[in-house]
């Protein structure tokens, strides 16, 4: 799964911010999470507090839901672009049962940097996920660099 | 009197001139006539006195020439004898004169006689002389001479009286002369009052003439040409050869052409009045260049509700309503004047002071030269279509709105059903994976659970499908893509699904490239239902056959297999939703029932039609042929279609 450049625990190692409104969903992304190794794993069933939890979690991946009460995700995505400094490269992976052309338009020009419909395969949510973190790794390595 | 009234003119006019003119010919011809006769007459008379003369000459030569030779006898001298001389001299040619003027047979007899006794006389005077001359005998001589003497005195007195006996006859003669004069000067003065009369009247006859025949006739032509120019009845003219007869003809003929054409054009004007009259559904009028109107039709009455007397002379701005009654009606005849015609659409107010919606066309009436003579004016009441307009804009407002309400509704009803899939589906999935930690029985329960969850998210996922497609919210992409390269790539994706369950699969392509308009994606998701159902409902062994052909202008796709086909009583709901036949026979095979129908929705979307064919294949009747048609592409090649980039598209 993961390239001799980032290691397997570099990637379990890392916060996952994940946000969805149905208490399900959010137990079962952290049954997938858990099983895959990750530790640092963040949830939330209030959209309200999303963007709180964004700022001081400073995740460096979030799951996030689209058709939510209060707050819906294309707010959420706005708001996190709006927050982040343009060279930081702080994926967002979507997760919808909306799987209307004009919602995953709508959210990949939004931000988001993958999209996945419900019901998923959790299988590949979790190489989705791998994926994203890996590639934020090795951005900060070259950043830093 | 016909042959002289078709006589040219020419001819009638020179015989005018010539009356009056021969008459004063013959009057001068007869003036002259009687002048020589005057003339005549007068030498006559001047000749009698001629004779008178010459004869009282003769008698006078002689009785003094017979006085001189008495003188001579008696005295011997010598000069007495001088008259007698000059009587001897002169007697010759005044004889010869009498004898010339002489005409008169009376008088000429009376000349005869005096003739003779001239003569004698001559001869007695001359014996006289000669005695007196000897004179030897006296006395025998004078004896001679005494009877001599009175031989002549004798001879005298009878030529004296022959003298006068002429000198009479001639003063008879001369009297008869005279009244001859007078009577020739007589009728030479009364034919030259004749002449003079007959003069006057030929010119007086040629001027009536003249002015009957012609004046009169080109008088009646002057009344006609005015007629003709009024458009009025001809006056009669009798029918002659003359120009004036040909004028008067061509005339006739103009009037009674003009008249034809008058009555074509009335009736032409009449038919077009009564059809603009009768026009109901349009109101038409015209305007005078001040825009007044001058004319009225019912479609007018109807739609305005004005009598034709109540508005006849009315501006028309009476139809504006007050907020545009200042300025439009004025603006639309500049248009008019400008362009020809103004067209305008907006409200308009009836009689009564409702309003409608009217469509307004002015038009600049212009004749001939181009000058502005009025305006046609055609008002046409569209409150209906406007109605019509409104009510179809609302329809159409209503459509789009419970089509977005439609959407609005899938979107939420794919969510609200997937979401609490998402976790049945997901916690499942763990739990399969975990399946060798269960016991036997929790395991296939869990592996129940997930087949019943995904055959419930396939429905879902169908019902949504369908339910999109039947709302119009769905988007094709109908590009120009390649036959072959759908059939192959259905192919290659239903390949294991059809050895999955143990059958074969073959391909036949088209010869020729195949081009069709339709959604790939689409299209391919029609195939593999075809190619999915065959591969449920067929037993292994058995062959399902996919294949592509042309026929009557359209592409079809055909999918064939050897299964137990459909029984004919359940084709007719063949491609209707929620109909999986025979449900019951084959539990084993699962489905959502929504294939066909979907598939249905998807062809038809695409502008194909979707079929089964019964028994066309396998044997003993048995076998199931699904086909479906796409129109073919009208020009595009299939390789740059194929490799244009695909759109994304919603599931």
């Amino acid at each position: 799964m993961t390239t001799s450049l980032v290691t397997q625990a570099d990637i379990t190692s890392r916060r996952i911010l994940a946000i969805d409104d149905e208490e399900a969903n959010v137990l079962l992304l952290r049954s997938v999470l858990e099983r895959e190794g990750y530790t640092d794993i963040h949830c939330l069933t209030d959209p309200t507090r999303a963007m709180k939890a964004y700022i001081d979690l400073e995740p460096d991946i979030v799951l996030l839901d689209l058709m939510m009460p209060e707050v819906d995700g294309f707010e959420l995505l706005e708001a996190f672009s709006h927050h982040d400094r343009p060279e930081e490269f702080r994926p967002v992976l979507v997760l919808t049962a909306d799987t209307t052309l004009q919602a995953r338009r709508r959210a990949l020009s939004l931000g988001a940097k993958d999209f996945v419909a419900k019901p998923f395969d959790v299988i590949e949510v979790g190489l989705r996920i791998a994926n994203l973190l890996e590639t934020r790794i090795l951005y900060q390595r070259l950043i830093s660099r | 009197m016909r042959f002289w009234a078709d006589r040219p003119l020419a001819i009638k006019g020179m015989v005018f001139i010539a009356i009056p003119l021969a008459i004063l010919f013959g009057a001068l011809a007869s003036l002259y006539l009687s002048s020589t006769a005057e003339e005549r007459a007068e030498a006559d008379v001047r000749r009698a006195f001629a004779i008178q003369r010459d004869t009282y000459q003769v008698h006078a030569l002689l009785s003094q020439a017979a006085a001189g030779v008495r003188g001579y006898a008696l005295t011997g001298e010598e000069r007495f004898l001088e008259p007698y001389a000059v009587a001897e001299r002169e007697l010759p040619p005044t004889m010869r004169r009498l004898d010339e003027a002489i005409e008169d047979p009376g008088v000429r007899r009376e000349y005869v006689t005096l003739v003779g006794l001239v003569d004698a006389k001559r001869a007695g005077l001359g014996g006289i002389v000669r005695v007196s001359r000897g004179g030897a005998d006296l006395e025998s001589s004078r004896a001679a001479l005494e009877s001599e003497l009175s031989a002549n005195r004798d001879v005298l007195e009878r030529l004296g009286n022959q003298v006068d006996a002429i000198q009479r006859r001639e003063a008879v003669l001369l009297d008869q002369r005279r009244d001859r004069v007078d009577d020739v000067r007589s009728r030479f003065l009364l034919l030259t009052a004749v002449s003079a009369l007959l003069g006057l009247l030929g010119s007086i006859a040629a001027v009536y003439l003249f002015s009957t025949g012609i004046v009169r006739r080109v008088r009646v032509l002057e009344g006609n040409a005015e007629r003709l120019a009024r458009g009025e009845k001809l006056d009669e003219l009798p029918d002659e050869a003359d120009e004036i007869g040909r004028l008067a003809q061509r005339l006739g003929r103009a009037s009674a052409l003009l008249r034809a054409r008058e009555k074509d054009l009335s009736e032409s004007e009449e038919r077009f009045r009564l059809v603009v009259d009768r026009v109901r559904d349009y109101g038409i009028f015209a305007l005078d260049t001040e825009g007044k109107v001058a004319t009225w039709n019912l479609g007018a009455e109807r739609i305005k509700g004005w009598q034709a007397a109540e508005i006849l002379g009315r501006h028309f701005s009476s139809f504006y309503p007050p907020e545009t009654r200042g300025f439009l009606p004025q603006q639309m005849i500049e248009r008019a004047i400008l362009d020809g015609s103004a067209e305008d659409e907006g409200w308009r107010v009836r009689r009564d002071g409702t309003r409608f919606w009217a469509n307004v066309v002015i038009t600049a009436l212009r004749d001939g030269e181009g000058t502005l003579r009025g305006f046609a004016k055609v008002t046409r009441d569209m409150s209906e279509r406007r109605r019509a307009e409104e009510d179809l804009r609302t329809a159409r407002e209503e459509a789009i709105a419970a089509s977005r309400a439609k959407t609005a509704f899938l979107s939420r009803t794919s969510h609200e059903l997937r979401t609490p899939m998402n976790a049945i589906l997901g916690f499942g999935q763990l739990l399969e994976i975990d399946e060798q930690d269960f016991a036997p029985h929790h395991g296939s329960a869990v592996t129940q659970i997930m087949k019943a969850g995904r055959h419930l998210l396939s429905l879902i996922n169908d019902l949504l499908d369908i339910s999109s497609i039947e709302a119009g919210a769905n988007e094709l992409t109908i590009e120009s893509i390649s036959l072959h390269e759908l059939l192959a790539e259905a192919h290659s994706i239903g390949t294991p699904l059809v050895e999955q369950a143990g059958l074969a699969f073959t391909l036949d392509l088209p010869e020729r490239e195949v081009v069709v308009s339709a959604d790939k994606r689409r299209a391919l998701q029609v195939v593999l239902n075809f190619i999915g159902n065959s591969a449920k409902y067929n037993r292994a062994g058995e062959i399902v056959r996919l294949s592509g052909r042309v026929a009557e202008g359209v592409a079809i796709v055909e999918v064939a297999d050897d299964g137990p086909g459909i029984d004919p009583a359940d084709v007719p709901r063949l491609f209707t939703a929620f109909d999986r036949l025979g449900e019951q026979k084959r539990s084993a095979t699962e489905g959502t029932g929504l294939g066909l129908a979907l598939s249905r929705s998807l062809v038809e979307s695409m502008n194909g039609k979707i079929g089964y064919d019964p028994a066309s294949t396998g044997q003993g009747g048995r076998g199931a042929l699904f086909w479906f048609s796409l129109p073919l592409a009208v020009d595009a090649t299939a390789t740059a279609s194929a490799q244009a980039p695909k759109e994304v598209q919603e599931e």
